[in-house]
């Protein structure tokens, strides 16, 4: 029979102690505002009432108020279009990136630490730059195309409806492409090079080595890049804050930023709850395909 | 003998401590920094009242409804706070703010007949006076006289009704040299519903009463400056300062502001720059202006509320000097001894007398929000004025509960 101590000192009980303390801070940081926002989604709430949990019980009809709202459609298929978009061209160029820097030049140090700028930058300071870049009247961006030829006339990026959604999704592109390309240079230098040289060796091409030994070898890393990509886009807000604030009526509007629209602005607290539920539903099995593709690391 | 001895300085001493110990403090949120309106006005009352301590806290101003909220249900709620306009209603009927009519009513400094009517009604809920205003803003419209002349146009003649305004920017519009004849701003967020509600005034509706065929008129002239590149379709996401941003660099040759503009304009714009009053919709319309600024407010549960009325009191009293020294519009008629910029101040001044409140509404914001909606849908081609302002209409009246 061990001791009292020893157990917490040596013993079985030390791991549950490390674990209870993390799971403690989970519980009360995340879990909890969680299970509170669940509780908000399914009550009357009010500007006033947020500190008291004594609210009227509503149900569902929270819930049907946003699923029946004319803009929860539109809302639903930019978001769509805004997560999918952003992480396909965050992946592919951040992956183009990662393969051009793995080839050894002089400045490639230098040169990718550049392209961590976008990274480090506050999310309001990338709006902030991309909205004069992409200012209609006087933006550097229309300015470039038409003394290249490429345009006739002035494009309003932000305040035509068709466009503003992607002049959103190009600065959120340009933001999140250093976290792709950190990523996956890491599961690009961690495969060995011997393995590259064989395949040259049998006569690959690099089309048929990148295609047979590179993706193969990187899935692990793409999935979890994937679904972290995925995770942070549909937390992306301050671009949305800092350029078209939901664009011309509604135009570039996304789950996230209605979900604070509705609640802090409008003060529809409930609703604001609703739809950042149905957001959690979905980031939950994202996450699941995130935690499935790490294990998969381990099983090497 | 001894024992007698000390017992009368004990007994004196007692006495004098409690009126040592006779200061109050009282708690100030304000949305201003150090070295603006409310710390300059804490300072000078502690000075001339020593038995009164204010602390003064910062507060920023897109959060101070929710600090306030909050702080209201969990106790610490100050004991004199700013708030903007719309929402005195919204805190009024809640009963969390004090009713000062009847220390109003026995106060020799504030006087409610002396305020402007805009001001006065955005203080008032179901008979009680709720703030009192610290200070005001309207809108006008700034023209560039040079370029009134470059054109032809007369600068001693602005635009006074609906049809000379939109004359005017045709005149002045030179695409070639990349210059709009107006900027205003018609963004979706309180700022557009502020700048739009004016017309709906003037052409004959109000914030509950948005689908008159005079607000129609006014949306679908807002769409014609748009549609026919008078303004910028930038004017449909930029607030108005930065619309305002390029009437200084002269790329518009009007722009619709108010008085917050006119230290960056005296410093930027290199052109004769002049004020007049916003156009109304024919000469004999009534005019109408946006209400802006805020109201010093103290909270119902307070327990110092004769020290915070006093506070109040002093605020209202240093109304001449809110323009020089702060910007701010007066929001009663006083003698500014040489006003900055006088020629646009006038102006100013005299839009005053038109000034209106948004609302006001115990539930402003989804009002705002309705109107916002109406004037966007509509300026983006996605529906007809008539249906986006009978849309609008048919939300506010879901609001105010017809």
């Amino acid at each position: 029979m061990l001791r009292f101590d020893r157990v917490f000192r040596d013993g079985g009980g030390f791991d549950s102690l490390l674990v209870m303390l993390a799971l403690g801070y989970l519980v009360v940081f995340s879990a909890f505002p969680l299970i509170y926002n669940v509780i908000m989604s399914f009550q009357a709430v009010d500007l006033f009432s947020l500190a008291s949990f004594d609210r009227p019980y509503v149900g569902l009809d929270n819930y049907r108020e946003v699923l029946g709202e004319r803009v929860f459609t539109p809302i639903f298929w930019n978001t769509v279009q805004f997560v999918g978009l952003s992480v396909f061209f965050q992946l592919t160029i951040g992956f183009a990136l990662a393969l051009f820097f793995q080839q050894d030049f002089p400045g490639a140090t230098w040169l990718r630490g550049l392209f961590l700028a976008g990274w480090i930058l506050p999310g309001l300071v990338v709006g902030a730059v991309w909205g004069w870049i992409l200012a209609g009247d006087f933006g550097v961006l229309n300015h470039v195309l038409q003394s290249l030829g490429l345009t006739d006339g002035k494009i309003f990026w932000l305040s035509d409806p068709s466009v503003s959604l992607y002049s959103v999704i190009i600065a959120n592109i340009w933001l999140g492409i250093p976290f792709n390309m950190i990523l996956l240079s890491v599961g690009l230098a961690a495969i060995p090079a011997d393995v590259y040289e064989a395949a040259e060796l049998d006569g690959a091409s690099r089309l048929h080595r990148f295609l047979t030994i590179t993706l193969p070898l990187m899935r692990a890393q793409l999935g979890a890049v994937i679904s972290l990509g995925v995770i942070f886009t549909l937390q992306q807000f301050d671009v949305f804050a800092a350029l078209t604030r939901g664009g011309p009526s509604n135009a570039s509007n996304v789950l996230q930023y209605w979900a604070w629209q509705l609640s802090f602005e409008e003060y529809r607290i409930g609703q604001g709850s609703v739809v950042s539920v149905l957001m959690v539903l979905f980031v939950i099995v994202v996450a699941l395909v995130y935690v499935r593709s790490t294990r998969n690391e381990h099983a090497g | 003998m001894i024992y007698q001895r000390l017992m009368t300085t004990t007994a004196f001493a007692l006495a004098a401590f409690p009126a040592l110990a006779e200061t109050v403090t009282i708690d100030l949120w304000t949305i201003d920094r150090p070295g603006e309106y409310h710390y300059v006005m804490a300072e000078e009352f502690m000075k001339a009242n020593p038995d009164i301590i204010v602390n003064v806290r910062s507060v920023q101003f897109e959060d101070m409804v929710n600090d306030l909220a909050r702080a209201v249900s969990t106790g610490d709620a100050p004991d004199v706070t700013y708030i903007d306009n719309p929402e005195v209603a919204l805190f009024a009927s809640r009963g969390l703010l004090l009713d000062m009519k009847p220390m109003i009513d026995a106060s020799s400094v504030i006087k409610t007949d002396e305020i402007y009517p805009g001001p006065l009604a955005s203080v008032s809920y179901e008979g009680g006076i709720y703030g009192i205003p610290r200070g005001a803003n309207t809108i006008a419209l700034y023209y560039n006289a040079d370029m009134y002349k470059a054109a032809g146009l007369d600068p001693e003649n602005p635009p006074k009704t609906w049809d000379e305004l939109y004359a005017a920017a045709k005149a002045l519009t030179k695409p070639d040299e990349g210059v709009y004849g107006l900027a205003f701003s018609a963004v979706g967020t309180e700022e557009g519903t502020f700048q739009f509600l004016p017309w709906l005034q003037m052409a004959g509706g109000d914030f509950n009463n948005v689908n008159t065929p005079g607000s129609v008129t006014a949306l679908n002239l807002w769409k014609q400056f748009i549609d026919e590149g008078l303004a910028s379709p930038d004017t449909l996401i930029r607030g108005q300062w930065d619309s305002t941003g390029t009437f200084n660099a002269g790329s518009a040759a009007m722009s619709i502001s108010g008085p917050w503009e006119l230290p960056r304009m005296s410093e930027e714009a290199k052109f004769d720059y002049r004020v007049a009053l916003l156009p109304a919709p024919s000469a004999d319309a009534p005019r109408a202006s946006a209400l802006g600024e805020g109201d010093n407010v103290i909270l119902a549960n307070t327990d110092q509320p004769e020290a915070a009325f006093k506070f109040v009191e002093y605020m209202y009293a240093q109304m001449p000097r809110v323009w020089n020294e702060f910007g701010y519009m007066p929001a009663y008629p006083v003698e500014v001894a040489d006003p900055k910029h006088a020629a646009a101040y006038a102006v100013f001044v005299e839009s005053m007398k038109y000034a209106r409140n948004r609302g006001p509404h115990a539930e402003w914001p989804k009002i705002s929000k309705a109107i916002q909606d109406a004037i966007q849908s509509t300026l983006t081609g996605q529906a007809p004025a008539e249906q986006a302002l009978a849309d609008a209409q048919a939300k506010i009246d879901g609001v105010l509960g017809q």
